[in-house]
């Protein structure tokens, strides 16, 4: 019986086979008239340039991200996105330059001659984004602006002027320009604005945005600390003004200063490059590679001269194994030096970058190059610029590609966790980072596409 | 005189049958149809050897040659054609740019799979010397990545990897083609390396005799005693460190 049943299934499957259509078999190409009749898709033209491109992340609540739905969702199914963990792509008009991220706000700058160079969201409770005009109101001014606003400026030429350069302190903002020297706004609690101190200000729905006058030359770059400001000139010399509680401001003394003072101490007569500052702790690095300090020193920043906890005159730093150095970052608590090889140092309390058992160092640490990208397909990776937010830092390497580390604040590392980062880690981000802005809670990073 | 000896009947193979059979015969990675280049196999007691080289995720060299200006089903150039496109915007720069972005990606993915707790300090001691390896399962890593050749439309890639599949890399040329904005197809895919043994070594077809099996063989004797030490050092140090939390279970009760 099993046979038969074989034998009549065998039967089937012959027949099934007869049933079956022929088949071109696979991989035998076609004829040629066939495959020269699919049309050619141009996707990108010859010329084409890559685009720059903003890239926000962090937390969202202060508006400092400049995405509305994040905070108040378009439909009512979505709910607010509080901490946005990855880099999110923030559309603007124009192509932004330069960008600074202060303590819940931020501003983008824009280089061109158009009458808007610059837009701000984020925290104006002291009208640190300037005059916010309400929509109903035109007396009142936004607490919070949720997407990148429009910020005028007092110019006399404003369809010649460029704006070079903007930086974010806690609660004041200072704005470089090419020609009409610099304009701040915010809290002058202090001084830090470069006025005249007012007792009982109202700073929220203010609309003064003061031109600082008292440079002898021109100003090349502004930094702002936490309640103090730092202006570089072209002839090499820092001025300074805002709090001195800490000796911040360098000038000798701890009281505020509410006009520019030129900083004397170690750096009378030294040509500096650069100046960093964003809490308490200033630095400044000479043309010869060689870094001052003064301000904070309760986490150990400038343990290397003095063993008290604040210094009110520049200091020159002995960094030992250091070498040139072209580049500094001050954090809250944490310092970083970048110098001419592409090698980081850092310093001071927090998560330093070398593990976790490394909380604080007095001396500079080198963090290690693998992490970097250098292996043996990439000998020559190396760091091309540091930045610092309040407690974390960012690298970005000559090959464009973002590093993070530190602690982890409200998802500002921008790496998809929460969780605290101890060495640097690459964040994915579609493009050649070019800069990068580093607030407390939030960063900015600018990108150039790849095509 | 003739030579009596050599014309013995036993030295014919068609009498005296073959001189080696009932071989066991094992494969190592796999290659598949399209592909090309080094092949590992294994002959009798080398089968148990095998089995050690695939679990330890040693690391494979491969040639990637592509072309662009079409996009086919199977990521090949004998497929069915689905679209084609311009690549004349298409330079060695661009195209190393996007290489390095794949790359770092690659490099995240690496230390995200290795299975270590990033919040140690044993952690940051492995990821500073480069030590941070997937050794568990993971999807296609590559480890490196550069281009060798660039000529419009074909470019060679050189390529290591870990865990991958052919049509994974094939998968990545066609990717690579996109990320500039056109189409990519594979032509073809070498294996140059897999794990110690290199192409340098390989048999070609002339080759495929049993003296120069044999010879191989012997070539690699200390590649395969090194595989084979390293898993038994693997087992005996799971061992080691199940004894040691043991001892370290007794000490504590006894210190109690």
């Amino acid at each position: 019986m099993a046979l038969v049943s074989i034998r009549s299934c065998g039967r089937c499957g012959f027949l099934l086979g007869l049933r079956a259509y022929a088949t071109r078999p696979v991989g035998t190409p076609r004829k040629r008239e066939q495959q020269d009749d699919t049309p050619v898709f141009q996707y990108v033209g010859q010329h084409r340039k890559p685009q720059g491109k903003v890239f926000v992340w962090g937390f969202s609540y202060t508006g400092a991200l400049g995405i509305p739905s994040f905070v108040v969702p378009d439909s009512g199914r979505k709910k607010p996105r509080k901490y946005q963990l990855t880099p999110y792509r923030l559309d603007t008009e124009q192509k932004i330059s330069s960008a600074a991220c202060g303590y819940g706000f931020t501003l983008l700058a824009c280089n061109s001659r158009d009458l808007t160079k610059l837009w701000g969201m984020g925290l104006n409770k002291d009208s640190q984004l300037g005059f916010q005009r309400t929509q109903h109101d035109r007396h009142k001014s936004y607490d919070y602006v949720l997407e990148p606003s429009p910020v005028s400026l007092p110019l006399v030429n404003p369809q010649e002027t460029r704006v070079l350069q903007v930086s974010c302190g806690r609660a004041h903002s200072l704005v470089l320009t090419d020609s009409e020297g610099v304009f701040s706004m915010g809290n002058n609690a202090y001084g830090q604005c470069g006025r005249k101190i007012v007792e009982d200000e109202v700073y929220s729905g203010s609309h003064v945005v003061h031109k600082i006058e008292g440079f002898n030359s021109g100003v090349t770059q502004v930094a702002c600390g936490q309640d103090h400001s730092l202006f570089l000139t072209d002839r090499g010399s820092v001025y300074a003004c805002g709090w001195g509680a800490d000796g911040q401001t360098g000038l000798g003394h701890h009281s505020k200063a509410s006009c520019p003072v030129p900083v004397g101490g170690d750096l009378a007569g030294v040509k500096v490059q650069q100046v960093a500052t964003y809490g308490d702790c200033s630095l400044a690095v000479s043309t010869e590679g060689q870094v001052f300090g003064w301000g904070n020193s309760e986490y150990l920043q400038l343990a290397s001269v003095t063993e008290a906890t604040q210094m009110s005159s520049p200091r020159l730093l002995p960094l030992r194994g250091v070498g040139r150095v072209r580049q500094a970052a001050c954090g809250g608590t944490q310092v970083a030096v970048l110098n001419e090889e592409g090698e980081v140092f850092v310093w001071g309390f927090g998560i330093l970058g070398k593990g976790p058992k490394l909380s604080e160092s007095a001396i500079p640490e080198r963090v290690p190059a693998t992490f970097f990208g250098r292996s043996e397909f990439n000998p020559t990776v190396k760091v091309s610029s540091i930045r610092c937010g309040l407690n974390h830092f960012a690298a970005i390497t000559d090959r464009g590609e973002l590093f993070v580390w530190g602690k982890n604040v409200r998802g500002c590392l921008g790496i998809g966790k929460h969780d605290d980062q101890y060495f640097p880690w690459r964040v994915t981000v579609p493009g050649h980072v070019t800069d990068v802005a580093c607030g407390v809670d939030h960063m900015v990073a600018l990108v150039k596409t790849i095509i | 005189m003739h030579n009596y000896k050599s014309m013995k009947l036993m030295n014919f193979s068609e009498v005296t049958g073959p001189q080696f059979h009932k071989v066991h015969v094992g494969v190592g990675h796999r290659l598949d149809a399209f592909s090309s280049g080094v092949l590992v196999l294994g002959i009798g007691k080398g089968n148990g050897v095998l089995e050690h080289l695939c679990k330890s995720h040693v690391t494979r060299d491969y040639m990637l040659e592509g072309e662009f200006g079409k996009a086919t089903d199977n990521f090949t150039h004998t497929g069915r054609v689905i679209e084609k496109t311009t690549y004349d915007h298409v330079t060695l720069d661009k195209l190393e740019r996007v290489l390095a972005m794949i790359q770092g990606a690659n490099q995240k993915a690496l230390i995200m799979y290795s299975q270590v707790d990033l919040h140690t300090q044993e952690a940051y001691e492995l990821a500073v010397r480069g030590l941070l390896y997937p050794h568990g399962k993971s999807p296609p890593i590559l480890t490196g990545l550069r281009c060798i050749h660039f000529n419009p439309p074909h470019f060679t890639l050189e390529v290591q990897c870990v865990n991958e599949t052919q049509k994974y890399l094939r998968k990545l040329i066609h990717e690579v083609g996109l990320e500039l904005r056109t189409s990519a197809v594979c032509s073809g895919v070498r294996r140059t390396r897999d794990g110690p043994f290199k192409v340098e070594n390989a048999l070609t077809r002339q080759h495929w005799t049993a003296g120069s099996i044999i010879q191989a063989i012997a070539h690699f004797s200390k590649a395969t005693r090194k595989i084979r030490k390293l898993e038994m050092y693997k087992q005996t140090a799971g061992q080691l460190n199940s004894n040691a939390q043991v001892q370290e279970q007794t000490r504590s009760q006894t210190d109690e």
